[in-house]
């Protein structure tokens, strides 16, 4: 099974940063069928990475998403693929291709502009307050093993 | 003599320095600003809105989609179908000036670049340009070459999709049906003279393919930032965010076909460029048909300012005591407008006539009052204001929004105490204007206008506008493919003659300087005007200073009560949407006005580090404080 994990987030974001960090964390247990890759920028760029590549069976993104819920929440799903409707794609698109990275963008931009594998999963993290600096907070950082592990458990078939 | 409002004159060598006889030549008066919707002018907005149902506050946010990074307020009378007030908010704060200090004046290039997720590349090239100086050293010739044809790259990436996934919304069918449906049946009838080129029969079938995430002409500018990205990669390492810039230089090898690689992206822009200014062209020319009052959205005066870039190879040698020369042989030279006329071509003097000001801005002031500068003139010994970037701190001061006191996170950049304007357009238009034109294998000036010579299809000639507008801004951004594809032909072009003359070297070795250095770079983004003004002792930055050109776009106030381009732009722009009711207002002409400056806030706005850090709430809430107010 040929699978992608990506990371996305900005760096230098405190916990919006879990991303980026756990991409180079997995990075060393990239093997043949597993790649892994920082995608902190642009999803218009994803896809056009994609549009290149052989396909996937998996991806795997993994990042923060600020929901509302407790700090240090960590969610694990398989994205169920569905758009919101045409204006907020665009709204999205404008987005991504003026610097936004967040996860829910890379999704919805890059499901509509491009071609997602079938099987996409998602494991995100609540961040706590935002700031700037390289220290996650003591409540993310304490999930952080949980995050990687959850990731990496996804690349399995 | 191209100072009015500065205190400087010049001699009859032409050197500049201050008039006599000011006691403190550089203070100025705080005028006091009387907007409707401040505490107090509440008062009389309740009473207007009382009296006139069809007045309205408008907030846009965020206008540039950018996660809020830009809020626009507005009041609006619906009857009169005017702008009765502007406020241009930038929201974020992030702080660049802050994070550079004490660092290693390296780390510049790399940490500057994270300032925008759009402009991938040019804070690189400028920060590069900026220890250049500061470090006394410049690229071969083939590092040059290098440089520019990143910048260009940028340029073929960056219009296209401002002017099809941005921008064109606001004029496609599903825009142009729900706001002015009457355009409609005329877009239909309307038969475009440049269908030669372009291959439309009607602007409605334009229109049509310009319809976001469906339109051919949506997905074509989506295919050709992926070309111009495979192109810019293959020096820069990788887009944005490039690796490969440093110091006198680039780190990369360029070898023949890394050029050949380029030169087979490059030439598909040639087709492409002429086909984005014969549609957009045809665009213009259907608005203003259809009501000349098009021709007001987004006006302001002719005010622009362009740094100049695209460095001659043979010509750069980074230093300030000859940037006039130097810069004057950029493909785009340096230049000054000021109602449509230039009022100087001398990087100096654009650089003399620099000032921020943070009146209303969450900034302290970081003079006592005019005095108290660190630099009283240039490594030229040219007179410098306190409010230059040389001498600018950095002093962020969060609080609430006041639309009387400060509202923005923008400073209010001036030139010779004026706002400015900056983007593609000011790069041709300096171009144009330039009496001594020295790059002209593929570009000729004719002192009204740009003849842009593409091989083997023939001139495309942008001509300076008569009228200043939303609609010429995105003209001129597509005649920018253009000249951006000519230039980097040109570079490739002069690659290759340097290639057979064995000359390869792409950067020059240094060491970081441990005395006191001062720095500037002088360059541009997609957008127009960029700097970085750098000090650094001990082989550290002491201040670094980046000035982008969103900040001098979304400026708000400035100290006499001058309102910024954008807040200017909409203030005059005409209420042309076909509304009847208050509610259906949709705001497409003061959002067209907005959206042809392409703006990009995450240039202009930091995030703080360390203590005191701020959120967006701090504003938001504030902006949100208003009662009686739509939200877009």
């Amino acid at each position: 099974m040929r699978v992608l994990v990506g990371g996305v987030g900005y760096r230098f974001l405190r916990d919006e940063s879990v991303g980026p960090w756990a991409a180079e964390r997995l990075e060393p247990r990239a093997n043949g069928d597993v790649e892994v890759e920082d995608l902190g920028y642009h999803p218009v760029g994803f896809v056009h990475n994609l549009q290149e590549r052989d396909p996937y069976d998996r991806l795997v993104l993994v990042g923060a998403v600020r929901r509302g819920r407790p700090a240090g929440t960590v969610s694990v799903y398989r994205w169920d693929g569905v758009l919101p409707d045409a204006d907020e794609v665009q709204a999205r698109v404008g987005e991504a291709v003026t610097g936004v990275i967040s996860l829910d963008n890379l999704l919805i931009v890059s499901a509509a502009l491009g071609e997602l594998p079938a099987d996409v999963r998602v494991v995100e993290i609540e961040p706590g307050p935002e700031g700037w600096g390289e220290e996650f907070s003591a409540t993310v950082r304490a999930r952080l093993d949980d995050v990687l592990e959850a990731a990496w458990s996804l690349t399995q078939p | 003599m191209c100072f009015k409002n500065l205190p400087i004159e010049f001699d009859e060598q032409g050197n500049a320095r201050l008039k006599e006889g000011a006691p403190n030549p550089w203070s100025y008066e705080v005028a006091e600003l009387q907007p409707i919707a401040a505490p107090g002018g509440e008062e009389k907005l309740q009473r207007l809105l009382e009296r006139n149902g069809h007045v309205r506050q408008v907030d846009f946010d965020p206008v540039t989609r950018v996660a809020g990074a830009l809020a626009f307020h507005t009041v609006v009378d619906l009857d009169e179908r005017r702008v009765l007030e502007t406020d241009s908010m930038a929201t974020l704060f992030r702080g660049y000036e802050l994070i550079l200090k004490g660092r290693d004046p390296r780390d510049a290039i790399f940490i500057s670049s994270r300032a925008c997720g759009v402009c991938g590349g040019v804070h690189s090239t400028t920060s590069a340009l900026a220890l250049e100086m500061a470090f006394g050293i410049h690229p071969p010739p083939m590092g040059v070459v290098a440089r520019n044809l990143l910048l260009s790259l940028e340029y073929l990436y960056d219009h296209p999709l401002h002017l099809f996934l941005l921008a064109g919304p606001d004029y496609s069918e599903p825009a142009v049906r729900a706001t002015n449906p009457e355009l409609w049946s005329q877009a239909e009838r309307w038969t475009c003279p440049g269908k030669e080129v372009h291959g439309y029969g009607t602007i409605a079938e334009v229109m049509t393919d310009m319809t976001p995430l469906t339109g051919t002409l949506y997905a074509e500018a989506l295919h050709m930032t992926r070309v111009a990205r495979e192109a810019y990669v293959l020096i820069g390492g990788k887009y944005p965010h490039p690796q490969t810039v440093v110091p006198g230089g680039i780190s990369a090898t360029v070898d023949l076909s890394d050029l050949n690689e380029i030169h087979l992206r490059i030439v598909k822009f040639f087709n492409y460029g002429r086909k984005v200014v014969a549609l957009y062209d045809d665009l213009v020319q259907f608005f203003y048909e259809a009501n000349p009052q098009y021709r007001q959205v987004g006006s302001r005066p002719k005010n622009l300012i362009e740094t100049g870039q695209w460095d001659d190879p043979f010509a750069y040698d980074g230093t300030f005591k000859n940037v006039d020369e130097w810069a004057r042989h950029r493909w785009a030279p340096p230049g000054v407008i000021i109602d449509g006329e230039l009022v100087s071509g001398r990087m100096t003097q654009l650089n003399l006539g620099l000032e921020e000001f943070v009146e209303h801005s969450f900034y302290e002031e970081w003079t006592t009052g005019g005095d108290g500068a660190r630099f009283a003139a240039d490594p030229l010994g040219n007179p410098l204001s306190p409010y230059h970037p040389w001498n600018k701190e950095t002093l962020p001061k969060p609080q609430a929004t006041s639309w009387k006191e400060k509202y923005s996170w923008a400073t209010a950049p001036r030139w010779d105490r004026r706002a400015m304007e900056t983007g593609p357009y000011s790069r041709l238009w300096a171009a144009a204007l330039a009496e001594d034109y020295s790059q002209g294998r593929f570009i000729h000036p004719t002192g009204g206008s740009l003849v842009l010579e593409v091989p083997d299809a023939g001139p495309s000639e942008w001509s300076v506008p008569e009228d200043w507008g939303a609609f010429e801004r995105n003209r001129g951004r597509a005649y920018g493919i253009l000249y951006s594809a000519l230039i980097a032909y040109d570079n490739l072009l002069i690659g290759l003659d340097l290639m057979r003359k064995g000359e390869t070297a792409v950067s020059t070795a240094y060491k970081v300087p441990k005395d006191f250095r001062v720095g500037a770079g002088f360059w541009g983004a997609g957008r127009g005007y960029l700097t970085h003004h750098a000090v650094m002792d001990a082989g550290v930055l002491e201040n670094y200073q980046i000035l982008t050109p969103s900040t001098w776009m979304a400026s708000p106030k400035d100290p006499w009560g001058n309102p910024g381009p954008y807040e200017e732009a909409v203030h005059a722009t005409p209420l042309l949407e076909n509304y009847e009711k208050p509610e259906d207002f949709k705001g497409i002409d003061i959002l067209r006005a907005i959206r042809s400056f392409d703006p990009c806030m995450p240039c202009t706005t930091h995030i703080h580090t360390g203590a005191g850090t701020l959120t967006r709430e701090v504003v938001t809430c504030a902006c949100g404080a208003d009662d009686d107010h739509d939200h877009h």
